[in-house]
């Protein structure tokens, strides 16, 4: 953080409008794609598989999340519904003989098409009555998985997933399935980045900040909203296959209750909204936070100094994110994100305070 | 109630043959009848509540009248929807101004370019062999208007952070850079001071110039009105009590009823 922005021209528009106009900002996505692609040198496979893999996978949720909630600016509370609906697609396509590639591709759409249905509702209403139409869909994507033995394999089954290969390398190892789930996260990110500067991102955001005056410059709304769920969707759908595949490799409908929406809405609000370095942010706090809670918990119940029930202690985390989500949206409603643009803000120019705009 | 559609003769760009729209037991427009020609600048101006903005409305599709019919170039308008009417070559601003808080100045403009832009998930995908040429064609003609209404020092501010003069001045931008044949202006100088007044007046002046427009004007500040309307239309309780060249449909007695209330005073 410690660079200067003075003496950074751009003269061309294309330059202007790159990802990262300011180089060292550049410098710093290269090393972090770097430490990404070496992660598996640079971490123990269990670090790998039970930190970073889920990390990531729960990052690509919550940018396909935050294109619908933060940018296009539809609620959305059923969004681990969206990714069952890819999870089982893409094992019932890959056991019925069809490509890997083609499954998840498969999967993406299916979930687009179900997602659009109930997103179809929002074309007629907004806010509290959109979370409950999502919340509808939440809770018949649960009923039906269970109750259908054809989806779920029978009561309280769990599906294995078959081994598979991903462009002719088999995904037999952690390694190669981090690597799936590497690959998959940067292209959401390089397509939610793109979606963000180019015309269809305007006109969602349009969309998202007044609708009537989009209409008057000729945004058609409904179109554009459905186009949100559609895409957002398929997004969901194929993060819900990867997931499934490359993280659980068995899926159980408990994988994605209610409760996997909640914490996908922390992650994007923790975040902050329509941001894509607070997708990761937030994903990274809402699976790290209840990990460092028990720890802390459990070491102080360990030495005697704090006693609490392992009842209490599974409940913990929950009452953290409540706490948490209304704590950010008191204090910081940007989120993760804009608590960082701060802090860069603050260094960009020091010590000359005066000049910070 | 159907009404003759009339022939449109050549200069006549827009029509509204008996427009009425009622909201409730609320009229607010009544039998309303406007002819205006292309390349004027046409005014529209009545007291609060006389029925402008709704006639505005009814014409950009948001409040589509209940009777009668408004045709743009002899094509009947009032059927399609606000975006499809945009579609047709017609802009507008807004009383309160309506821009997009969550962007800047200049990606408010670009919106205006929606028209001629093909946005897809497709070409942001493939960013940088896709949508990269078409965002850099639609960037100079945005310049173009930048530099029109001199909003060069304000392109990377936020909206939401610069003074409400140039916020007018942005949401006139993004209304130009449609291309618009037709502009619906809704006080466009609403809360501003007499400077910032002057400017806008030049601005109007040099895009209607510059782009041929037509231009329909609602504004209560007079001086404005009588200065660069070609013609005007005084609206009162929905009605159209005057009509003529500016300054001699303000000074008609049944206007000056209607803004003071009784003859014996205007003087």
């Amino acid at each position: 953080m410690f660079y200067r922005l003075s003496g950074i021209h751009h003269t061309r528009y294309e330059s202007a409008r790159q990802l990262w106009p300011i180089p060292m900002d550049r410098w710093q996505i290269y090393v972090l794609l770097a430490l990404g692609l070496a992660a598996p040198l640079l971490f123990s496979g269990l670090y790998l598989t039970s930190y970073l893999l889920p990390w990531l996978i729960m990052s690509a949720a919550a940018l396909s999340l935050t294109l619908l909630m933060g940018i296009a600016g539809q609620l959305h509370f059923g969004f681990a519904a969206v990714m069952a609906i890819g999870a089982y697609s893409s094992i019932h396509l890959v056991r019925a003989g069809v490509p890997f590639e083609l499954a998840l591709l498969g999967a993406g759409a299916i979930a687009a098409v179900i997602g659009s249905v109930f997103g179809a509702a929002a074309l007629r209403v907004k806010g509290l009555y959109l979370v409950m139409a999502t919340l509808a869909m939440q809770y018949l994507v649960d009923w039906t998985i269970i109750n259908v033995p054809a989806i779920s394999g029978g009561a309280q089954a769990t599906l294995q997933t078959p081994a598979v290969r991903f462009l002719f390398m088999p995904l037999a190892s952690d390694v190669s399935r981090y690597y799936l789930a590497l690959g998959w996260v940067v292209l959401v990110t390089l397509l939610i980045l793109n979606i963000k500067r180019t015309s269809l991102g305007r006109a969602l955001v349009a969309v998202r900040d007044k609708d009537f005056a989009a209409a008057v410059i000729g945004v058609d709304t409904v179109k554009y909203k459905l186009l949100a769920f559609f895409t957002s969707s398929f997004l969901g759908g194929v993060t819900g296959a990867v997931l499934a595949f490359c993280y659980y490799r068995a899926v159980t409908p408990e994988q994605f209750t209610f409760n996997v929406s909640i914490q996908l809405v922390a992650m994007v609000l923790v975040g902050g909204l329509g941001s894509v370095l607070g997708a990761y942010l937030g994903a990274g706090f809402v699976l790290l936070v209840p990990i460092v809670l028990t720890n802390v918990v459990a070491f102080l119940a360990g030495a005697g100094w704090l006693s609490v029930s392992t009842n209490l202690l599974a409940h913990i985390p929950l009452m953290v994110y409540g706490a948490l989500i209304i704590g950010f949206l008191l204090f910081e409603p940007l989120g993760l994100a804009k608590i960082y643009d701060n802090i860069r803000n603050y260094f960009l120019v020091w010590p000359f305070r005066h000049s910070r705009s | 109630m159907a009404a003759v559609i009339p022939t449109a003769s050549p200069e006549t760009i827009l029509a509204c043959r008996n427009v009425s729209r009622w909201f409730g037991g609320l009229q607010a427009l009544r039998d309303v009848d406007i002819t205006i020609n292309r390349g004027e600048i046409f005014g529209l101006v009545g007291p609060n509540g006389s029925g402008k903005t709704t006639l505005v409305n009814a014409i950009t599709g948001f409040y589509p009248p209940q009777q009668g019919q408004i045709l743009f170039e002899g094509r009947p308008l009032h059927t399609l929807k606000p975006h499809q009417i945009a579609q047709q070559g017609i802009a507008r601003t807004f009383q309160n101004v309506a821009l997009f808080r969550g962007m800047s100045v200049l990606d408010n403009i670009l919106l205006g370019r929606h028209n001629f832009m093909r946005p897809s998930v497709m070409a942001s995908l493939f960013y940088w062999w896709w949508a990269q040429k078409e965002e850099v064609a639609h960037r100079n003609k945005v310049e173009e208007v930048i530099d029109l209404l001199q909003l060069e020092s304000v392109r990377d501010e936020h909206v939401d952070v610069i003074p409400l003069g140039l916020q007018k001045r942005v949401e006139l931008a993004r209304a130009l850079a449609a291309e618009p044949r037709f502009l619906v202006l809704d006080e466009p100088m609403a809360g501003m001071n007499q400077e910032e007044k002057e400017y806008m007046v030049r601005f109007i002046i040099d895009a209607q110039e510059a782009l041929g427009l037509t231009i329909l004007l609602i504004e209560h500040h007079m001086d404005v009105v009588t200065a660069i309307c070609d013609r005007v239309v005084v609206l009162n309780n929905g009605e159209k009590i005057a009509e003529g060249p500016a300054r001699e449909a303000i000074n008609d007695p049944a206007v000056v009823a209607a803004y003071i209330g009784k003859v014996d005073d205007a003087a």
